[in-house]
């Protein structure tokens, strides 16, 4: 293998670690007080939530690649496996956020709202009157769900951009998937560390801390990424 | 000795002797289920068990500080690095091997780089959870680097004691290409994380945690002796796991305030 055909895949890995982290940042995770509807976001931990997006993205890039006719190295067939990522985890992180609102509106009863905007920037309606005493929002508001769905774009490129690039590195369909999940577990945790437990999305304060996250699974990714380059040495 | 999180109970063995029984008993269980095919499942299988045990009592330890994001989260940290170690401790070694003409020795220290790799890729990922992160937590980076090699560990343990080797003709397509690394990802996972998440709070108590994290881990390996369909294994983990599950709930309803079998809250004030 020329090195040419080591430093891409290896630079693509980089960047995909990156994206992966920052795309968790967009996602509205409300850990366990949004389970019980007393905060905004959905109501599980950061990584249950972007990996299942992230999964799913995946999956759905893996799909796209192993079409007949489609050429790794091409890139407007990148773009396309990357959007179809995209695409895929979108649907599925949108799926996640429709069905839990339904459950927060009509099973709980509470008003989707915003604790930390005062206007919602999409729809202009006023947040803080809707809030509960005591709680910190409730349910996904439309800031929120846009967030959201950005989050979950960024992450099926970011998954779909991690296996491509192991694809390119010459590993199987098999080898390839299950490294770009270990790997996307650890760039999604390190940004939940980032986070520390819950975030609304891209208008809480939180988000500043994004740079800090993205420049950790950039240095972790770049070392995983040359251990995974060795390896593919090995095929 | 008291923390943030859940509270820590005093320890019954020391954390690093647990880990260093880990380290061994697995490392031992691959070479066996290498020289030994036939006794891979029964043997490397049950051996595997020390390492999940050993990298729950280390999710116990660091998570009692309050991660802030659920025990989950650095139990698949730890299994996501783990896969990476795993993989590219297998496929270095033959790359070494058929690429720059080292000898075939190479390929029998196979386990030794999977536990090499887990811990460098542990630590460095340790040191950014502190660095650029900013975790409060002062066992961060040891812990890290513990629960890497333990995540690399179990999935490797796994995966040899299914394919019958750590060779890279056998534990690739025997264990990777057919998907049941994917298996050794999550149950492993389970093993690692569930133990400390399901017994976590102010009564927690080391004895309870590990003998949930040795059932956790002889169900893992009922699992993985189903899919192998390796019939001694199965009865010996199932008939295992019952015995400690039995312990575990015995020492569960010891432990409680009171045991009411009754379906109603009591009348009186207690």
């Amino acid at each position: 293998m020329d090195a040419v055909s080591l430093i891409l895949p290896l630079a693509e890995i980089t960047v995909a670690g990156a994206i992966i982290n920052a795309s968790v940042h967009f996602i509205p995770v409300g850990g366990a007080p949004a389970a019980m509807a007393t905060s905004t976001g959905v109501g599980t931990g950061t990584t249950q939530l972007a990996a299942g997006a992230g999964f799913t993205g995946l999956m759905a890039a893996a799909v796209m690649a192993a079409q007949k006719g489609i050429n790794l190295m091409n890139p407007a067939h990148l773009a396309i496996i990357l959007l179809s990522g995209a695409v895929g985890s979108m649907i599925m992180l949108g799926l996640t956020m429709l069905i839990g609102q339904l459950i927060y509106v009509f099973g709980v009863g509470v008003v989707p709202a915003a604790d930390k905007c005062d206007k919602d920037p999409f729809t202009g309606d006023y947040q803080k009157s809707y809030i509960t005493p005591g709680t910190t929002g409730h349910a996904i508001p439309t800031v929120c769900f846009i967030s959201g769905l950005i989050g979950a774009a960024l992450g099926g490129i970011g998954g779909g951009l991690a296996y491509i690039a192991f694809k390119q590195l010459g590993f199987d369909s098999g080898i390839a998937g299950i490294v770009a999940i270990g790997f996307f577990f650890m760039n999604a945790v390190l940004a939940s560390y980032n986070i520390g437990g819950t975030i609304e999305g891209f208008h809480d304060p939180k988000f500043k801390k994004i740079p800090n996250g993205i420049i950790a699974s950039f240095v972790a990714s770049l070392v995983a990424g040359a251990i995974i380059t060795g390896m593919s040495l090995g095929i | 000795m008291s923390h943030g999180g859940g509270g820590h109970a005093a320890e019954l063995y020391p954390e690093n002797q647990i880990l260093i029984v880990g380290v061994v008993l697995s490392i031992v269980g691959m070479y066996i289920a290498q020289f030994i095919p036939q006794l891979a499942m029964l043997v490397g299988g049950l051996l595997t068990v020390a390492a999940t045990v050993a990298g729950a009592n280390t999710t116990r330890r660091v998570a009692a500080y309050g991660l802030g994001t659920g025990v989950p989260s650095i139990g698949m940290l730890s299994l996501g690095m783990g896969t990476v170690a795993a993989l590219s401790g297998v496929l270095l070694a033959n790359g070494m091997v058929t690429q720059y003409g080292f000898s075939n020795v190479v390929l029998y220290l196979i386990p030794i780089f999977v536990a090499v790799i887990a811990i460098v890729l542990g630590f460095i990922v340790g040191k950014l959870t502190v660095k650029p992160i900013g975790m409060k937590i002062p066992i961060m980076v040891e812990s890290m680097t513990k629960l890497a090699l333990m995540g690399a560990l179990s999935i490797m343990g796994f995966c040899v004691a299914f394919a019958g080797g750590f060779l890279p003709n056998v534990v690739i397509p025997g264990a990777v290409n057919n998907g049941i690394i994917g298996l050794a990802f999550i149950a492993a996972g389970m093993a690692i994380l569930h133990p400390f998440n399901a017994c976590l709070g102010p009564n927690e108590s080391h004895k309870r945690t590990l003998l949930l994290a040795v059932a956790c881990g002889l169900l893992t390996w009922f699992i993985f002796s189903v899919a192998s369909l390796d019939v001694v294994s199965i009865i010996v983990s199932a008939v295992l796991w019952a015995i400690v599950y039995r312990l575990f709930v015995k020492q569960s309803l010891n432990d409680a305030c009171d045991v009411l079998y009754i379906p109603e809250l009591p009348k009186k004030e207690m």
